[in-house]
């Protein structure tokens, strides 16, 4: 064989094993989604959504506890991370731009992102459970906030540095102090794009399940007080999937199926609107 | 001026955190490290709640054992998507599989984890390990990797979920490095004579070599704490075990299953010892990752 056939060969090889590596990487996403929605359509009625757990091992029963706590907790949780991720992104992008601090906090943030949620969740029980002698809601919603935080913080800051600067200073120009630049003219400009910010967080923490073992714990009853343990669809998942019961199973893939469409609808529309809007 | 002052409180809770994080675990833990030091926690295998003896070697010989192999089955699939999207595929196939690998990405790992227990484990228990143990009976060394009956609940099949998840990082960082790539590079290499693959391999994975391990390191990081994808399947074993085919037991599922019902003070503290670990071990892989992505990021804009 000639160099060049073995080269040309060598090159065939090469590309199409990298294209197996891609269809490989499809084949999972068809696998665990097809696997889920097919498992999880046979399990879905409606009185998964309107009716409580049914004593354990007894048939029927439903997982409204689940819904409505999940509800709750990812609430509460962007109520309190997203207005301290969004102002301080603020800082970072406007008044410390450029600054040895705002660089420091972005790449801490970074790392931030990736902790293991697990961690935070031992942190949120040394700080907030133990203390109260139990379980609580209002645990698991600061635990998801906290992860929540750098997220927003970074995508804030991001989007706002993409506003030219010279908007701000012709806002400057009409005598406006920098606060109202920011609010009027700044938060404005990037909307959009800190809206998709905050999209994509709630879809990160909806599914998180880690953090909240052991701070908002699971509750078979419903409940409203987050001052008390409170049921969270992934939990639920965790324990249902765990235990010995078919219809334990059978509603775990109802609810995976609930929250994979609701996280994938919220990851599907986040990157639309980026798309729309930057590109 | 004082929203200025509300902005900068906003931004240092992240340091306030990532201290506070510290602080109240070292706190917490400090019964555990009294009783058994820092050299022999790391180094015992003991995990005994009856005796209130703990040690960490067993959760942190999982972790290792699970991440390493997830690795060793994820970089390649990443990179060699990174190249069929930046190199080989038609340009309206790009957006799609883009999309797809940040789908995967967002799957939340409770999902992962459950696929992995009823629908992963038995067709590995079934088919994949068999047949594993039977091609490795033969060969001396590897079969110690295969022996015991294959449950389908053990480091394997916790290692390839464990990929599975970690593959959409290694891919979409290793596309964004190769991406960076100036065209005009690629097109002298070309203009020379070069096919394909040797631009690929001599021009492209040279250039943004930085970005890639950086993208690495940080499916490490990503690696090291993941808790629900494998909490189904690795079983909760505290052994050290030299078989694939065994159950083990990683710190985040240690932290997942015993966490709530840690009856005794020694025994919560030493979980939070653990947490710990994991926390420090993370955050330093997760640093050095940064610092490749920074290097890379600095070298490319000039």
């Amino acid at each position: 064989m000639t160099r060049e056939k073995v080269r040309k060969i060598e090159g065939i090889i090469a590309l199409s094993l990298s294209t197996l590596a891609a269809l490989f990487g499809l084949f999972w996403l068809v696998f665990i989604l097809g696997d889920v929605l097919l498992h999880g359509m046979k399990a879905l009625s409606p009185s998964l959504f309107t009716s409580d757990p049914a004593p354990a091992g007894v048939e029927g029963g439903g997982l409204r506890n689940a819904f409505v706590g999940q509800l709750m907790i990812t609430a509460c949780a962007t109520l309190i991370g997203v207005p301290v991720g969004v102002l301080g992104g603020t800082f970072l992008a406007e008044y410390a731009r450029g600054r040895q601090i705002a660089r420091i906090i972005s790449v801490l943030a970074d790392i931030m992102v990736s902790v293991p949620s697990i961690v935070i969740g031992t942190f949120i029980y040394a700080v907030l459970v133990k203390p109260f002698g139990h379980f609580n809601g209002w645990a698991g919603a600061v635990a998801l906030a906290i992860i929540m935080i750098p997220v927003v913080l970074r995508t804030t800051e991001n989007m706002l540095s993409l506003v030219p600067w010279t908007l701000r200073e012709a806002a400057f120009a009409l005598g406006a102090p920098y606060y109202k630049v920011i609010m009027q003219v700044v938060y404005r400009g990037a909307a959009t794009g800190i809206l998709t910010g905050i999209l994509l967080s709630i879809a990160r923490v909806a599914g998180e399940t880690a953090p909240l073992l052991f701070t908002s714990f699971n509750n078979s009853f419903f409940s409203l007080n987050m001052k008390q343990p409170i049921s969270s669809l992934t939990v639920t998942i965790f324990q249902y999937a765990m235990g010995p019961y078919d219809n334990w199973h059978a509603q775990a893939w109802a609810a995976s199926f609930v929250i994979t469409v609701f996280i994938l609808a919220l990851t599907i529309a986040g990157r639309l609107i980026i798309k729309w809007r930057y590109k | 001026m004082s929203f200025a002052v509300i902005t900068a409180f906003a931004s240092f809770t992240v340091i306030v955190l990532i201290i506070g994080i510290l602080y109240v675990l070292i706190a917490e833990s400090s019964l555990a490290a009294g009783r058994f030091g820092v050299i022999k926690f790391i180094t015992s295998t003991d995990w005994d709640p009856v005796k209130e003896s703990f040690g960490a070697l067993t959760n942190i010989y999982g972790t290792a054992v699970t991440t390493v192999l997830a690795l060793f089955m994820a970089i390649p699939v990443g990179i060699g998507i990174a190249i069929f999207v930046t190199e080989i595929s038609p340009n309206f196939l790009k957006g799609p599989i883009g999309v797809a690998i940040e789908l995967l990405a967002a799957i939340p790992s409770i999902i992962y984890g459950m696929w992995g227990l009823f629908t992963l484990s038995p067709i590995m228990s079934n088919y994949v390990e068999p047949f594993l143990k039977k091609a490795a009976a033969g060969l001396p060394l590897v079969n110690i990797l295969f022996q015991g009956t294959p449950m389908g609940i053990d480091i394997l099949t916790a290692s390839v979920i464990l990929s599975i998840m970690i593959i959409p990082f290694t891919a979409s960082i290793s596309r964004d490095s190769f991406n960076l790539t100036p065209a005009v590079v690629k097109e002298s290499a070309y203009a020379l004579g070069a096919t394909k693959w040797e631009v690929v391999k001599n021009v492209v994975v040279p250039y943004s070599k930085l970005g890639v391990f950086g993208g690495i390191v940080l499916s490490l990081g990503r690696a090291l704490g993941e808790t629900m994808a494998v909490a189904f399947v690795l079983g909760n074993n505290h052994r050290i075990t030299t078989s694939l085919l065994d159950a083990a037991a990683t710190i985040t599922v240690t932290l997942a299953n015993e966490f709530a019902e840690a009856d005794k003070d020694v025994y919560l503290s030493s979980l939070f010892y653990l947490a710990l670990i994991l926390f420090v071990m993370s955050f330093i892989t997760l640093a050095i990752a940064k610092f490749f992505l920074l290097r890379a990021e600095r070298k490319y804009s000039r």
